[in-house]
C-alpha cells in the first residue's frame, strides 16, 4: 500500500510539497480549514482535499488520519501545529509528525513534547537570505549535526588568491578539508598537488569557525 | 476566592488573555494582595482591568518563550491561560509545565475532545461547556444528586 501523507494547513507551501510528494508516489490529503484554499488545492492532480480546523480532532478522524504513516503541520500558528501534531502521535497513532514553526526558541521544546521533526521557518529562511545575499561564490549545501560541520561550494573566480597555486601550497586552516574539486562537467578527487584554476568549484568540509578563514583564503573576500 | 495556591509565600501568578474571565481573575488575585501579572496581544484588552488593579500588565504573545521569561516564568508559582484559543492554551500551559516545571498550571479549553492531551502533563483543565452542563443539570434537577455525587 502506498504511504499516506496528510498536509495540514498552511498553502503555498502545502501545494509546492503536495505536487512533490504525489510525483514521488505518496498518496497525500491536505486538509485546510479555508474553503477558497481548499477550492484552489482542489485543483491539483491526485491530491484529496478536506475542509476543516486540522487541529479538531473530529476533523482530522473525518478525513482518515488514523495510523497515517505522516503527518506535516504547516499552519502559520505554533500553537495549532503543536495540537495537530500530537492529537496525530497520540490519538490517531500517526508514525511520523513534522511541524512547521516560527519561534526558533521553542524547538527543543517542540521536540522534547514527541515530534520527530520540527522545522523552524524564520531561521531557515533567514540564512538562507543571509548567504545569497552577502556571500555569492558561497553556497552551503549541508549543515551536518548543530551546524557546527558544513559542506559549502566555493566558486574560484579569475583573480582570487587561489588560482595558480598548488592545494598544498595553500594556507588552509587544518580543520578544512577540499572534498571534491569541480572543473568543467569533470569532478577530480583532489590531491596535494591539485592546481586550483579560475573557474572551478570547489567542495568543503569544514566546522563553522574555520569556513570563513578558507573562503577568505581561497577567493581573497 | 481563596486560591489553593495560597501558601507559598512568594506566590506570583502568569495569566496569559485579559479576556473577561483573565481580568476577572487578575482582579481578584490582585485584590488579595497576590502577586500577579496579565498578559495579552493588545493593549486595549487591559481595559477591563479594574482601576485598583495592582498587578502588572505586558503586551505580548504569550506562546513566545521570550515574552514568558519577560513576564518571569521562572519564578511563578501559578501559569493560567485563558486565552480565547485553546490551541494557544495548550501551548502555554505545555511550556510551562515541561519547561519550567510549574506547579500549578490551569487552562481553558472550549472544546473538551482536546482534554486528553493534557492528561499526561498534569495539567488542570476547566472546560466552559461541560461547567454550565453541569450547572443546568443541578438547576433542572434540584432533588436530585448530580451523577459526579452518586458516583461518589
Amino acid at each position: 500500500m502506498k504511504s499516506r501523507i496528510f498536509i495540514i494547513g498552511g498553502f503555498n507551501k502545502t501545494k509546492f510539497l503536495a505536487h512533490s510528494l504525489i510525483k514521488k508516489g505518496y498518496s497525500v490529503t491536505a486538509i485546510n480549514d479555508d474553503n477558497d484554499k481548499c477550492i484552489a488545492l482542489a485543483e491539483i492532480d491526485r491530491l484529496e482535499v478536506f475542509h476543516g480546523d486540522g487541529s479538531k480532532p473530529f476533523v482530522l478522524e473525518d478525513a482518515g488520519i488514523q495510523g497515517a504513516d505522516m503527518a506535516i503541520a504547516l499552519s502559520d500558528k505554533d500553537a495549532d501545529n503543536l495540537v495537530i501534531c500530537e492529537l496525530s502521535k497520540k490519538r490517531f497513532k500517526v508514525k511520523r509528525t513534522v511541524a512547521m514553526i516560527s519561534d526558533p526558541k521553542k524547538i527543543d521544546f517542540f521536540y522534547s513534547m514527541g515530534i520527530d521533526s520540527v522545522v523552524c521557518s524564520v531561521t531557515t529562511i533567514a540564512s538562507y537570505i543571509e548567504q545569497q545575499a552577502f556571500m555569492d561564490e558561497i553556497t552551503t549545501l549541508i549543515p551536518i549535526g548543530e551546524n557546527n560541520i558544513k559542506v559549502s561550494q566555493v566558486h574560484i573566480l579569475d583573480g582570487a588568491p587561489a588560482v595558480g597555486k598548488k592545494l598544498k601550497d595553500l594556507n588552509l586552516p587544518k580543520e578544512v578539508i577540499v572534498g571534491c574539486v569541480q572543473r568543467g562537467d569533470r569532478s577530480l578527487i583532489p590531491r596535494g598537488d591539485t592546481r586550483v584554476l579560475a573557474g572551478d568549484v570547489l567542495v568543503l568540509i569544514s566546522s563553522d569557525d574555520h569556513e570563513t578563514v578558507a573562503v577568505l583564503e581561497l577567493t581573497g573576500r | 476566592m481563596r486560591p489553593f495556591w495560597r501558601s507559598k509565600a512568594d506566590d506570583y501568578t502568569i495569566i496569559a488573555g485579559c479576556g473577561r474571565l483573565g481580568a476577572n481573575l487578575a482582579n481578584r488575585l490582585s485584590e488579595e494582595g497576590l502577586g500577579v501579572i496579565i498578559i495579552d496581544l493588545t493593549a486595549d484588552a487591559f481595559r477591563k482591568l479594574s482601576p485598583s488593579y495592582s498587578g502588572l500588565t505586558l503586551v505580548g504573545d504569550a506562546t513566545y518563550i521570550n515574552v514568558l521569561c519577560e513576564a518571569g516564568i521562572e519564578r511563578a508559582s501559578a501559569v493560567v491561560t485563558v486565552t480565547n484559543y485553546d490551541n494557544t492554551n495548550i501551548l502555554v500551559a505545555q511550556i510551562a509545565k515541561k519547561m519550567f516545571g510549574i506547579e500549578h498550571v490551569i487552562a481553558r479549553l472550549y472544546d473538551p475532545e482536546r482534554e486528553f492531551v493534557y492528561r499526561d502533563f498534569k495539567i488542570d483543565t476547566i472546560s466552559p461547556a461541560v461547567l454550565s452542563m453541569k450547572e443546568i443539570d443541578k438547576l433542572m434537577h434540584p432533588n436530585e444528586p448530580s451523577k459526579e455525587e452518586v458516583r461518589q
